[in-house]
C-alpha cells in the first residue's frame, strides 16, 4: 500500500509538470485528489482493514502525498496564469509617443499674462486695481489732469474724438483721477487698460495699445520713493536687476515729470541699435501728482502728495518676447497667439 | 526744433563741452533730444578759388577749369554749373579724384545749396573773400513735445541759458537796447483788443534795399531748416530762432493808410496768406489791418498783398505778443501751423517783444547797412504786471526730492536759470521768477522743486521706500471672477484674442446691429474704422474667417467691452465674452462652457435667427428672465465650414448669477431608478419633454437624466424616440417597488395624455 502510494504521488507530481492548461490540472485533481473516486480516495478505502498503528501511519502518508499532489497543482496553475498575464500585458504594447488625446490647452494674450504679472506684483505692494471706462468725457481724460482746452499738450495726443463730445481715453491717467474721486487718501492704485490714440498703424504704431497706471498718494511722498518702486517693478519685471534713470519730461499731470529710461537690455549700456547706441532705451513716463490735480480731485496738496506713472503694456510685452510687429498682438492670427 | 552748436556757442563762448556730450547733458536736465545732424559738411577743407581758365567740354555742358585753391595750389576741376567762367572767385571742396568726361577732376565747385549756407543751387558760389569763416556745424534737434512748457527754449538764446547753467558758464545776452531809436513812432499801431495782443512793438525802416542776406546768416537758418528768402525777411526768421520772438515784415508802400489796426476778424473775412492760400475767418480769430482791410492773421502768418518783395524800400516790422489759447484755436481750425504760430501758442514773454526789435535793428545794420529808422519804436502794451514770487520752503524741497539739498546749491541753481533768490526766514526763500518762464511755466513751489531736481541730477536721489502702513488691498471680485474665465477657457483649449474697437458701417450692417446704438467716431483713422463695436461677434467673425485658413480646427475667445451709445449720457460700456469653435461639434462644448461660467443658464432657440446665425442652429441663453447672451453655429454664407459662437453678456451673468446659499443634505436611503422611452416629433425640444418630467414626476423625484434618443426605422417617420433616466428617493425611506412603479404609472399617464406615446 505504502508503495502504491508512493508511486501515485510521483507520476501524478510528473503529470502536472508535464500539464500545460489548468483544464489538464483540473483533470489530474480530480483523478488524484478527488473526494470521490479519486485514486488517494480509493487508496485510503483500503485503510480499514490495517492495524491502528498502521492505519496512523498510512493516514498520515496519504495527507502527505495528497497535501503535496495539491500544493503542485497550485504552483503550476499560478506559474500558468503568471505566464498567461505576461502574455496579455504584452500584447499590449502601447506607443505612448502617440499624441496626447483631449482638448491642448488655449493660451492667453500675452498682454493679459504681463498683466495678471504686474497686477499681482501691486498688489503684493499693497497697490488696489481699479478699472474705468474706454470712452471717456474730457474732463476725465484731460481737465482733470491739468490739460485744459487750450493747452498745447493736447496735441501730445491724438486723439479720436465721439459723438456728444466724448472721446476714447488717450491714456490710462483718467483713472487716477476717478481713484482719487472714489477713494479718499492715502491711496495706492494701479489701472491698466486699453488706450487708443489716432495715429496710422504701422509695424510700430498702433492706434490702439495697453497701458498700467498707476499712482500713490500718501504723506511726503518723493521722487525717492517713486524711483524705488519703479526700480522693484522694473526688477520684476525683466527679471534681473535694471538700471533706472529720471530725466525731465513734460506732462501736466505732474510736477516734477520724467522720462524714465531704462539701462538697454540689449547691449547693457555698450550702445547699440535698439537704445540708438546712447545706452538708454525710454520707457515710461512719471513724475510727482502735479497739486493742481489733486486739488480738481479735493485731496489737499498742503497735506498729500504722490507719484504716478504710465507703463506701457505693449511695449513691455514687446520687448520681453521681441516682437518686432506691433500689430500682431490684434492679429487675432493664432500662429501668433498659440505661442505664449 | 533744431538748434545749432555754434549759434549757442555765441552767446556760451567759453562753452567746450563736444555737441555729442552736450545732447546728453540737455537730454538728461533739460529737454529730450532726438539726435544730432552735422550741417555745412562740405565747408571741412574748403578754399576760396580764383577761376584762372574755363574751357567747355565740346558737345556737354561740363566746363574744365583749371582752379587757384590759394597756397600756390592749382588744380583742375570738371564743373558742370552754367556760371563757371575765368576769373570767378568762388569755393573749392576737396571731394577726391574721379574722371568725368576724360578729365582727371580734383574736388568740385560747389554752389551755395550744396555747401548748404545758403539757396542757389543753380551756379557755383560767388565767393569774394579770401579766407572762408565758416566752419561744419553740429544740429542738436529737440522733440518739441519736451518743449511744450518752455516757450523760452524756441529760440537759441533760451537754449544757451540752459546750456550756460547746465555747464556753468558763463551767459552772453544777444541782446542791447541801445539799439532801440529813439524819437516820434515810426508807425502808428492801434491795438483794440488787449487780451488777444498784450504788446505790439513796431519800428519802419526807409531807404531799404532787398538782396540775399550774407551767407554767414543764410547758413544759420538753413542749418536750423529754415529757408532764406532775402535780407528783410530774413532777419525776422533769425530774430525768431534766437529769441523765440517771431515777427513779420510788411512793405510799407503795400499797406494801406498810416496805421496797423489789431483787431478780432468779422465772420467771414477773408485774408490771402504768404503760402498763397486763402483763410476765411471767424470772429474767434485775431487780424492785424491796415486801412482797407486785413494785413495778417494774427501771429500765425502774413498776409501776401503787403509781402516784401525785391522791389520794397520801406518795411514796417511787427513785434508782438499774442494770446496762447487764441493762437492754438485759430491755429487749429485753419490748420495751419507755422513757426509762428507754434511758438505764440506756447505763451511767449511779452517783455520779449521790445528785445526782438532792438537785435533787428543791430542785424538791419548788418545785413542792409543803407536802412535807416524811420522814427522811434512803436510799443502798445497793457501794463506788463509784476513777475510772480514764489516762497520756496527749503523742507517741502527736500522732501519733494527726497534728499537734502544745501540752500547755498538751491540758490546758485535759481541764479543760473535766472530765478532771483532772497532769504525770507530761516528756510525758505523768496523766489522771483524771470519773465520767460513766467507766463505758463513756472507758478508753484512745486515747479522751483523740477528746476532745482533736474539741476542737481535726480541720478543723484537715493530710492527709498516710503515709511506708509501696508494693509492688503480690497480685491475687486469682478476681476477675479474674469481671472477664473480666462483660466477656464484656456484650460478648456480655448486662446484669447484681443480685437479692435472700432467697426465699419457696412460689418456694423452685416451684424444687424442697430445705427442709433453706435458710437461714431468724428476722425475716424480710416472710413472702415468709424464707429466702436457694440458687439464682439464681427470680430470674433474674422479670426474665423483668418484662422479657417491656416487650421482644420480651433478654440479662441475674447473678453471685451461692448459699446453702446446712450447720447446724451455717456456710453455704456458692457463686458462680454465671445467663444468660438471651429470644425468640431462646437455648439455643445460651448454650451457646456456657458454652464460653467452662468451656473444654471438656459438654452432658449429662437426661430428668428439673424443674417449671420445659422437659421436652425440659433439659441438664446437665459438666466432667470434675463437673456444673458446667445449660442449659435455661423451662417454657412459668413463662414465656411462649421463654427459655433457663443456671446455672454459678463456683466449679467455676474448680477444674474446665484451663488450657492446653502448645500442640500445628501439622502441616507437608497434610491430607485426607471428609464422613459418617449416617441415626440422629431423637433420637439427635449427641454420640453424633460420640464414635462420634472413637473409630473411630484415630490419624490431626485433627478432626471437625458439618455439617448434615436430616429429611425423601429420609430415612426417624423418622430424621434428619446429616453430618460427618472431617479427617485425620499428623505425618510427606502422607496417600495410598488412606490417607484406608482410615480412611473403616474408619469406614463401624464405624458401620454400630451399625446406622448411610450414604449412601455
Amino acid at each position: 500500500m505504502e508503495s502504491t502510494l508512493a508511486e501515485l504521488e510521483k507520476s501524478s507530481l510528473e503529470e502536472i509538470a508535464k500539464a500545460s492548461t489548468i483544464e489538464e490540472l483540473e483533470a489530474i485533481r480530480v483523478r488524484v485528489a478527488g473526494r470521490k473516486g479519486g485514486a488517494l480516495a480509493e487508496i485510503s478505502k483500503g485503510m480499514g482493514k490495517l492495524v491502528p498503528e498502521e492505519r496512523a501511519r498510512i493516514g498520515k502518508l496519504l495527507n502527505q502525498a495528497k497535501d503535496s499532489v495539491e500544493r503542485a497543482i497550485e504552483a503550476k496553475k499560478k506559474l500558468i496564469d503568471n505566464e498567461a498575464l505576461a502574455k496579455r500585458l504584452d500584447s499590449e504594447w502601447l506607443d505612448l509617443t502617440l499624441p496626447a488625446s483631449g482638448v491642448k490647452p488655449g493660451s492667453l494674450h500675452p498682454l493679459t499674462q504681463i498683466r495678471y504679472e504686474l497686477e499681482d506684483l501691486f498688489r503684493s505692494m499693497g497697490f488696489a486695481v481699479l478699472d474705468g471706462p474706454e470712452v471717456e468725457d474730457e474732463y476725465h481724460n484731460f481737465d482733470a489732469l491739468n490739460i485744459p482746452s487750450d493747452h498745447p499738450a493736447r496735441d501730445m495726443q491724438d486723439t479720436f474724438w465721439l459723438d456728444g463730445g466724448f472721446l476714447l481715453r488717450t491714456h490710462t491717467s483718467p483713472v487716477q483721477v476717478r481713484g482719487m474721486e472714489h477713494y479718499p487718501p492715502p491711496l495706492r492704485m494701479i489701472a491698466p487698460g486699453r488706450v487708443f490714440r489716432n495715429e496710422s498703424v504701422d509695424a510700430s504704431h498702433e492706434h490702439t495699445f495697453y497701458q498700467l497706471e498707476g499712482m500713490m498718494i500718501d504723506r511726503d511722498v518723493s521722487v525717492g520713493h517713486l524711483i524705488y518702486f519703479m526700480q522693484t517693478l522694473l526688477a520684476a519685471v525683466f527679471r534681473r536687476e535694471v538700471k533706472v534713470r529720471l530725466r525731465p519730461g513734460f506732462f501736466p499731470f505732474v510736477e516734477p515729470g520724467f522720462e524714465l529710461d531704462i539701462g538697454c537690455l540689449i547691449c547693457n549700456g555698450a550702445g547699440c541699435a535698439v537704445c540708438k547706441h546712447s545706452g538708454w532705451v525710454e520707457l515710461l513716463p512719471c513724475g510727482l501728482v502735479n497739486p493742481n490735480v489733486l486739488r480738481m480731485s479735493r485731496i489737499d496738496p498742503d497735506k498729500w502728495s504722490g507719484f504716478a506713472f504710465g507703463l506701457g503694456l505693449t511695449r513691455l510685452v514687446m520687448m520681453r518676447y521681441a516682437i518686432n510687429d506691433i500689430r500682431l498682438l490684434q492679429s487675432g492670427d493664432l500662429r501668433f497667439l498659440n505661442q505664449f | 526744433m533744431k538748434f545749432s552748436y555754434q549759434w549757442i556757442r555765441d552767446f556760451v563762448p567759453d562753452l567746450d563741452t563736444p555737441a555729442k556730450e552736450l545732447e546728453q547733458l540737455i537730454t538728461v536736465r533739460t529737454a529730450e533730444c532726438d539726435g544730432i545732424h552735422p550741417a555745412g559738411e562740405l565747408l571741412r577743407g574748403a578754399r576760396a578759388a580764383r577761376v584762372l581758365s574755363a574751357e567747355q567740354v565740346p558737345g556737354t555742358h561740363i566746363t574744365k577749369a583749371v582752379v587757384d585753391i590759394g597756397d600756390g595750389e592749382t588744380v583742375t576741376v570738371a564743373c558742370g554749373a552754367p556760371n563757371c567762367r575765368e576769373g570767378l572767385r568762388t569755393v573749392w571742396v576737396p571731394l577726391g579724384r574721379k574722371t568725368i568726361q576724360g578729365i582727371e577732376s580734383n574736388g568740385m565747385l560747389a554752389s551755395a545749396a550744396e555747401l548748404e549756407i545758403g539757396r542757389e543751387h543753380e551756379g557755383i558760389i560767388a565767393w569774394t573773400s579770401v579766407a572762408i569763416a565758416l566752419k561744419p556745424d553740429q544740429v542738436i534737434e529737440i522733440d518739441n513735445k519736451s518743449l511744450t512748457h518752455r516757450p523760452d527754449l524756441w529760440g537759441h538764446f533760451g537754449m544757451a541759458r540752459e546750456v550756460a547753467a547746465i555747464t556753468k558758464q558763463q551767459l552772453r545776452d544777444p541782446v542791447d537796447l541801445a539799439f532801440l531809436p529813439t524819437g516820434s513812432d515810426s508807425f502808428d499801431v492801434h491795438v483794440g483788443d488787449g487780451t488777444l495782443c498784450p504788446r505790439f512793438s513796431a519800428l519802419a525802416f526807409e531807404n531799404v534795399r532787398v538782396a540775399p542776406s550774407p551767407y554767414w546768416l543764410q547758413y544759420r537758418l538753413t542749418s536750423v531748416g529754415m529757408k532764406p528768402i532775402n535780407n528783410i525777411v530774413d532777419v525776422t526768421n533769425y530774430v525768431a530762432a534766437e529769441l523765440a520772438q517771431p515777427m513779420h515784415a510788411f512793405d510799407r508802400d503795400k499797406l494801406h493808410g498810416d496805421r496797423l489796426l489789431v483787431r478780432t476778424a468779422h465772420d467771414g473775412e477773408k485774408v490771402l496768406a504768404l503760402d498763397d492760400h486763402e483763410y476765411a475767418l471767424s470772429a474767434a480769430d485775431g487780424v492785424v489791418c491796415d486801412a482797407a482791410g486785413p494785413v495778417s492773421i494774427a501771429g500765425i502768418m502774413g498776409g501776401m498783398e503787403s509781402a516784401v518783395s525785391d522791389t520794397t524800400t520801406r518795411v514796417v516790422f511787427e513785434s508782438a505778443n499774442w494770446n496762447a489759447s487764441q493762437i492754438r484755436k485759430t491755429s487749429a481750425r485753419l490748420k495751419l501751423r507755422t513757426d509762428a504760430s507754434m511758438r505764440f501758442e506756447k505763451a511767449q514773454d511779452p517783455v520779449n517783444t521790445l528785445r526782438a526789435i532792438a537785435r533787428a535793428v543791430e542785424l538791419m545794420k548788418i545785413v542792409c547797412p543803407e536802412a535807416r529808422p524811420a522814427g522811434g519804436f512803436t510799443d502798445i502794451s497793457e501794463s506788463l504786471g509784476e513777475l510772480p514770487v514764489i516762497s520756496l520752503d527749503l523742507d517741502f524741497l527736500n522732501r519733494k526730492l527726497g534728499r537734502e539739498i544745501p540752500r547755498q546749491d538751491v540758490v546758485e541753481i535759481l541764479d543760473r536759470l535766472e530765478f532771483r533768490t532772497e532769504q525770507a526766514g530761516d528756510r525758505v526763500l523768496r523766489v522771483t521768477v524771470p519773465s520767460w518762464r513766467a507766463t505758463k511755466d513756472v507758478a508753484v513751489p512745486d515747479d522751483l522743486v523740477e528746476e532745482v531736481g533736474r539741476m542737481v541730477g535726480y541720478d543723484t536721489i537715493t530710492p527709498a521706500p516710503p515709511l506708509v502702513e501696508c494693509a492688503p488691498p480690497p480685491d475687486d471680485p469682478k476681476r477675479v471672477w474674469l481671472r477664473d474665465l480666462r483660466a477656464l477657457m484656456t484650460g478648456r483649449g480655448y486662446t484669447e484674442v484681443y480685437n479692435y474697437s472700432f467697426l465699419s458701417d457696412p460689418e456694423a450692417e452685416r451684424f444687424g446691429l442697430r445705427p442709433a446704438d453706435a458710437v461714431r467716431v468724428l476722425n475716424p483713422i480710416a472710413s472702415d474704422q468709424n464707429i466702436l463695436r457694440s458687439s464682439l461677434i464681427p470680430g470674433i467673425f474674422a479670426n474665423l474667417q483668418l484662422n479657417r485658413k491656416h487650421f482644420d480646427s480651433f478654440r479662441l475667445f475674447e473678453i471685451g467691452r461692448e459699446i453702446h451709445n446712450q447720447l446724451p449720457a455717456m456710453p455704456k460700456e458692457v463686458l462680454h465674452l465671445a467663444g468660438a469653435v471651429y470644425g468640431a461639434d462646437g455648439l455643445f462644448e460651448l454650451k457646456r462652457v456657458a454652464e460653467s461660467i452662468a451656473p444654471g443658464v438656459r438654452v432658449e432657440p429662437v426661430s428668428d435667427a439673424l443674417d449671420y446665425e445659422h437659421p436652425a442652429r440659433t439659441a438664446d441663453l437665459f438666466l432667470g428672465n434675463v437673456n444673458i447672451g446667445r449660442l449659435f453655429e455661423a451662417h454657412p454664407n459668413m463662414i465656411e465650414g462649421r463654427a459655433a459662437v457663443l456671446d455672454l453678456n459678463l456683466d449679467r451673468v455676474l448680477r444674474e448669477r446665484q451663488p450657492l446659499a446653502r448645500y442640500a443634505p445628501i439622502g441616507r436611503f437608497p434610491s430607485g431608478a426607471f428609464d422613459l422611452s418617449i416617441i415626440v416629433p422629431l423637433r420637439l425640444h427635449s427641454s420640453q419633454i424633460e420640464n414635462s418630467i420634472r413637473e409630473f414626476a411630484g415630490t419624490l423625484l431626485e433627478r432626471v437624466e437625458y439618455v439617448g434618443q434615436y430616429a429611425g426605422p423601429q420609430v415612426p417617420e417624423g418622430t424621434k424616440s428619446i429616453s430618460y433616466r427618472v431617479t427617485v428617493g425620499a428623505p425618510d425611506r427606502t422607496l417600495s417597488s410598488a412606490d417607484i412603479n406608482a410615480v412611473r404609472a403616474g408619469l406614463i399617464d401624464k405624458l401620454q395624455a400630451l399625446g406622448y406615446e411610450l414604449k412601455v
